[in-house]
């Protein structure tokens, strides 16, 4: 009896350490896509340099997250709940690492882009940034609170990022349209925009993977607009 | 409670007596029975010995009369077993007699006894048997008898006795375990009332109990404890009544992890500081809550080495706040049990007024260095040979003139600036009626309003009570604003100045223009030094960017305020509300 209360609780730690990891690991990505707005923003090269070198440790946090969930996974053999969490975890960790590798292309087209004069001031791209970093947030945030509702807003989110690069494309068509020089800078910025675009997807994989873990209902090839009102109603307890 | 100690004290008096007259009763009755027993047995013996010394014919004779000395029944038997005489008359006197074993045992050793029940009188009895002889032969035999009833009877009077006393004995003990249970129970249960009370929590005062032994040490004891209890439960009240206090008020922010590093304990000056988005945050690790990267690494770097750590972090996106953490243990009485303390402390107001005062002097030395740089410029190229034209010469010293003059006009309000804020500005105070001063000012902005082609127009009200102010300050802010309100008016718009009381014992002075506004969110900041909406239309208007600024700080020593609101594109009002004179103020500052 004693025994088994030892082992659960430690096993309850290691669920517990999981969980920490991948908070640390978002609040890491969270931070390098701050970074790398500001870099772009303010021409600042150092500032990027440093996302492209912090990306080591979002990588180490990827490796070890891994390794814990595949060990908890063989030694406890988890069943219901704690098994959905644990292969969320898994997907979480994998979008967090990709949008960690994303802030690093982004801080070297950046690189190049600080090179090169400013084409044009920045709107839409700062507003593509906040919109992917609150997307991370908020579906950590459900993740945390296991709080299906916010998930699924968070999924909602995507379609204004997709709206937000393709205006930038037809912004940045025009401007290359009417001035050849202009095609290297709008190409980098349209790297960036489409890097954006591909981080708030991954937000929104994180998303699905939180109503997944906490209804059981897959919706990653859903369209956000057409979840059921009650999705989150259907809460599933073991399953 | 009472009935228990009764009936323990009973019960055990119980046990004894019963034990007690239960062995005295065994023991005793069997030595009784042995000795009446033993003592007829010799009786018989002694009279049957008698009886033997005499011929066999004789004993036959006389066996009523022996019957009667003895008290026994007498039998006498032949050689052959055959009952010859019997005093008993119901006794069956037929068949040998020779097996019974009294007589055996009479025949082989001399003489014989045994207790049995007989048949024949349906009783126990003693029988005592002896052989008659005639020389070495054995002619007969003679055999008393006794009934046993008389040593029943006499066990039977000893039990009766017995069981009187046992009576006694059990009434005087439920007496005497009654009252000194009560005597023993009476204060014990005193105390127990007592210690009740406690344990709810009320004040029981002190225990009144007069007993020098040791139940009267203990309720004395008793006593000791519970005021020494409360003498420390009402310092620990105290305590924490102070630490809850410094706790919840403290404008700092606290956060309590337990040992698991989970958020146990937020305090209000927390609550207020993270604001709204980080609700229920009680049971998560800051992690959890937070997510915040400088939190983490500020907790980790605590947790690797133990021992405090300060750091900076930033927290919140919309408006971040900067926050100065520091991480301690708290010490418990388990040492085990490692919670851990963080202290927040708000540095955003700090870090701004840094930011404010490093932008002073950037903005400062830049505002500098522009005029320097054109009459430096001028002066070199009039140096070069310039100087020779006569037309090229003036137009250039005029616009030098421009220049310098212009720098005179910013030294000098920084001077003002400083000086209001060093409070060593002089203001002479008095009582002074508005329209006199708005007149000359409006004579003097006329002329440039004209060049623009501004309409100027005034509203004071004639009841207009007198306003507490410094003659010249005071033309300086109406000259500020209504330059500020003709400089970004474009030509053709209007410009008015009002004056009306104003709820509170103000006189509100509106100058509201037609101007190109200001956006909302840069209104709050228009008071900064430097500040400029459209930094290079400004400049190029001549304005210092010092002019609100020195309006916001000569409204303050004038215990007024200044309100703006403005649409862009619109325009922009400024209310100037000043206090009535002769009302009173806290503090008249030279």
């Amino acid at each position: 009896m004693d025994e088994r209360k030892r082992l659960s609780t430690h096993y309850e730690r290691e669920l517990h350490e999981i969980k920490q990891n991948l908070l640390y690991s978002g609040a890491l990505t969270e931070k390098a896509i701050e970074n790398v707005l500001a870099s772009l923003l303010d021409r600042n090269s150092e500032l990027a340099r440093q996302v492209i070198e912090g990306d080591v440790e979002i990588d180490k946090l990827d490796t070890e997250i891994e390794e814990q969930c595949i060990r908890l996974l063989a030694l406890r053999q988890p069943i219901a709940r704690d098994l959905r969490f644990i292969t969320t975890a898994i997907k979480i960790n994998g979008h967090l690492e990709r949008i960690g590798d994303m802030a690093v292309n982004i801080a070297e087209k950046v690189l190049q882009l600080n090179e090169v004069p400013q084409l044009k001031p920045y709107i839409d791209l700062p507003r593509m940034a906040v919109i992917a970093r609150e997307m991370i947030r908020g579906s950590l945030d459900a993740f945390v609170r296991e709080d299906c509702q916010l998930a699924n807003r968070i999924r909602r989110m995507d379609t204004s990022i997709d709206t937000l690069n393709e205006q930038i494309f037809r912004e940045l068509l025009t401007f290359m349209l009417e001035d050849v020089r202009t095609i290297h800078r709008a190409l980098l910025i349209m790297q960036v925009s489409k890097n954006l675009e591909r981080i708030a997807d991954h937000a929104k994989g994180i998303a699905d993977m939180v109503v997944y873990m906490v209804t059981g209902i897959n919706v990653r090839h859903e369209w956000p607009g057409d979840a059921p009102d009650d999705l989150c109603e259907t809460e599933r307890e073991g399953g | 409670m009472k009935g228990r100690l009764f009936f323990k004290i009973f019960a055990t008096y119980l046990v004894i007596a019963v034990l007690a007259i239960g062995i005295i009763g065994f023991l005793a009755g069997n030595q009784i029975r042995a000795k009446l027993e033993q003592q007829i047995e010799n009786e018989l013996m002694a009279h049957a010995r008698i009886v033997d010394l005499y011929p066999l014919k004789e004993i036959e004779a006389h066996v009523g009369e022996i019957a009667d000395i003895a008290k026994a029944r007498v039998t006498i038997i032949d050689g052959e077993g055959n009952v010859i005489a019997e005093t008993d008359p119901e006794a069956a006197v037929l068949g040998s007699h020779l097996e019974r074993p009294e007589i055996q045992e009479a025949r082989v050793r001399g003489s014989g006894k045994t207790t049995r029940y007989s048949r024949t009188l349906k009783e126990d009895m003693i029988y005592v048997a002896l052989p008659i002889r005639k020389g070495p032969e054995i002619v007969g035999y003679i055999r008393l008898a006794r009934p046993l009833g008389e040593v029943r009877k006499t066990i039977e009077e000893f039990t009766a006795i017995l069981l009187q006393s046992f009576l006694v004995i059990l009434v005087s003990s439920v007496l005497v375990a009654f009252l000194f249970s009560r005597r023993l129970t009476t204060p014990i249960r005193d105390m127990e009332h007592f210690t009740e009370r406690l344990r709810r929590g009320e004040t029981p005062g002190t225990l009144m109990i007069r007993s020098s032994d040791e139940i009267g040490q203990l309720a004395e004891n008793i006593n000791y404890m519970v005021d020494e209890l409360q003498r420390r439960i009402a310092a620990l009240q105290e305590e924490k009544a102070k630490v809850e206090a410094a706790f919840s008020s403290a404008l700092d922010g606290v956060l309590i992890l337990d040992s698991q590093g989970r958020i146990e304990t937020v305090n209000r000056g927390m609550r207020t500081m993270i604001g709204e988005r980080y609700r229920d945050i009680v049971g998560k690790t800051p992690l959890e809550a937070f997510r915040n990267l400088g939190l983490q690494k500020a907790l980790d770097q605590y947790r690797s080495g133990g021992t405090l750590v300060s750091q900076e972090i930033e927290m919140g996106e919309e408006n971040p706040i900067m926050l100065d953490v520091s991480i301690t243990p708290v010490r418990g009485v388990d040492a085990v049990e490692g919670k851990t303390m963080l202290v927040f402390h708000d540095l955003t107001r700090l870090k701004k007024l840094e930011r404010m005062r490093v932008d002073f002097v950037a903005n400062v030395t830049h505002e500098i260095k522009t005029p320097l740089t054109a009459i430096l410029g001028f002066v070199e190229t009039l140096q070069d040979g310039a100087i020779e034209d006569r037309e090229t010469a003036k137009k250039f010293l005029s616009t030098i003139a421009r220049h310098a003059e212009r720098l005179n006009r910013l030294v000098e309000d920084l001077l003002t600036i400083s000086n209001t804020e060093l409070g060593e500005l002089h203001f002479s105070f008095e009582s002074v009626a508005l329209s006199g001063i708005a007149q000359s000012v409006l004579h003097m902005i006329q002329q440039k309003a004209r060049e623009k082609n501004i309409e100027i127009t005034s509203a004071i009200s004639e009841d207009l009570p007198l306003i507490r102010a410094d003659r010249d300050r005071l033309s300086q802010i109406l000259i500020n604003i209504l330059d500020n309100a003709v400089k970004f008016t474009p030509e053709g718009g209007t410009v008015s100045l009002s004056a009306a009381p104003a709820a509170g014992n103000e006189v509100v002075v509106k100058i509201a223009d037609t101007g190109i506004g200001v956006p909302r969110d840069e209104i709050p900041r228009l008071g900064e030094r430097f500040y400029r909406v459209d930094k290079t239309r400004s400049r190029e208007l001549g304005g210092t960017g010092l002019g609100l600024s020195i309006v916001k700080h000569l409204m303050t020593a004038h215990k007024g305020r200044m309100e703006i609101e403005s649409q862009l594109g619109r325009g922009t009002t400024v209310s100037l509300y000043f206090p009535i004179a002769g009302t009173p103020s806290p503090d008249s500052r030279s």
